[in-house]
């Protein structure tokens, strides 16, 4: 009974239940009967993003992105010298996740678990590529990511890694360009981009594609579930092309934010 | 400000007409075209093109550096580097440099002793020679404008040089023996 007790924090009640609303959100929590077009958005549209580079004064470079329903605060510190760890030419890019407590239906633990890491590990491999890491030998640059709410796996990663693009160019850490990431889920024959948490439990699988729009190359697929190959091609060119609109968006509150520095 | 001349990374860098500049800090060239790779307004000083930073970064060889004396030992002197060419670090970012003795000065190598050049907090100018190990940078200090440029006495007065390896506390009058460096403008 005591394994999880830990007396660095405030612990909560031991038994606790969890509310019960009475208004018109309990029926939204029914999964939505398949083959109906999405809640109030076309196969083709994302949420709306809103994205804020510099909010943490204390870090190097940060950013915070709002997709509606979910809020991800970016940390970017160093170059700093790698301690512990064999000489190397090449920096290091450390990306480390959390998830607030509060961020998903079920409360999480304030611990890191295989969650964050499998997180982590994709925002790396989507990140690593653009960052010009042979510029800072011995050098590691932190990257902290706080969940503080999430609506989508997936979503959450492609925000993730937008975010983390826009703390890194914030932090002066040269990169070969902006990484823009978009999310898709299969359901049915349809591909419904930037997924909610609802519509992936509803698809058969999803995927993020991460691309530098400004190279025209890709950094990354994550794809997870069944998927066709045919499927997988055409998710893979549709979330490019919403990549070139996301990348302007994230062009230009870097820019914004740049010129308002000087 | 020109709005327009901000560069973002991976937005091509339009040249004038005329010969290729080199590329300097904050751009690259990926298949023929010369690219930003830092947020800026690209900038020609003399035949390079550069996009300057105003964020620290680490060291590098030839990089002039400040930091203070944290440990001695008879075969070297452990600096922490809180400033890199002019830009100080964030607090408790500093990187690790080692002055060795040979590097101390640039006659007499072999009758260097540590303990006669520096001591615990002194803040000492260097050139970094090398990227050094896993753990240190090295740093030179064998040049006249290198060296302890501020140092407490014994007695916790703040030091001034009277030689390139002495300086004199103002309180006691005693000379403690130190590498200093030559000050600024004399």
């Amino acid at each position: 009974m005591q394994s999880g007790f830990d007396r660095r924090r405030i612990n909560g009640p031991e038994e606790s239940f969890p509310p019960i609303f009475h208004d018109s959100d309990s029926e939204d929590n029914a999964p939505p009967p398949k083959k109906l077009p999405r809640k109030g958005r076309s196969p083709k549209d994302i949420r709306p993003i809103f994205l804020q580079p510099g909010l943490i004064n204390q870090s190097n470079g940060s950013a915070y992105i709002e997709t509606e329903k979910t809020k991800i605060a970016c940390a970017v510190y160093g170059p700093r010298q790698s301690k512990n760890t064999a000489y190397s030419e090449h920096g290091r890019l450390n990306v480390e996740v959390k998830f607030a407590p509060f961020s998903c239906h079920r409360r999480k633990q304030p611990l890191r678990d295989a969650e964050d890491r499998s997180v982590a590990v994709a925002i790396h491999q989507a990140l690593v590529s653009s960052v010009r890491l042979e510029l800072f030998p011995k050098s590691t640059i932190d990257v902290f990511i706080n969940i503080i709410e999430a609506d989508g796996l997936e979503g959450c990663i492609a925000s993730a890694s937008v975010a983390t693009s826009a703390a890194l160019a914030d932090a002066g850490i040269d990169l070969f360009g902006l990484v823009v990431s978009c999310s898709a889920a299969v359901v049915g024959d349809e591909i419904w981009l930037d997924p909610t948490e609802e519509e992936v439990q509803s698809s058969n699988g999803t995927m993020v594609l991460s691309t530098l729009p400004a190279l025209n190359t890709m950094t990354s697929i994550w794809q997870n579930g069944r998927l066709s190959p045919s499927q997988v091609l055409e998710g893979i060119g549709i979330c490019d092309e919403k990549c070139k609109d996301i990348h302007s968006i994230v062009a230009q509150a870097v820019r914004d934010h740049a010129v308002q520095q000087i | 400000m020109a709005e327009d001349s901000f560069h973002l990374p991976g937005q091509p860098v339009i040249l004038p007409k005329g010969p290729v500049p080199q590329l300097g800090d904050g751009v690259y060239q990926r298949e023929g075209t010369i690219r930003a790779s830092l947020v800026g307004i690209p900038r020609h000083e003399a035949s390079t093109l550069t996009i300057s930073r105003l964020r620290p970064h680490p060291p590098a060889p030839n990089s002039i550096v400040l930091g203070s004396v944290t440990r001695l030992s008879p075969l070297q002197a452990l600096v922490s580097i809180s400033v890199v060419d002019g830009v100080p670090l964030p607090p408790g970012e500093e990187f690790i440099g080692v002055i060795r003795t040979q590097d101390v000065r640039a006659t007499e190598k072999d009758r260097v002793k540590i303990s006669d050049c520096f001591r615990g907090g002194d803040v000492v100018k260097g050139l970094v020679i090398s990227l050094g190990d896993a753990r240190s940078y090295y740093i030179t200090t064998a040049r006249n404008d290198l060296g302890v440029t501020f140092a407490t006495s014994e007695a916790g007065a703040t030091m001034e040089p009277v030689s390139w390896q002495e300086m004199r506390c103002p309180k006691t009058g005693r000379i403690e023996k130190r590498k200093c460096a030559k000050p600024e403008g004399l």
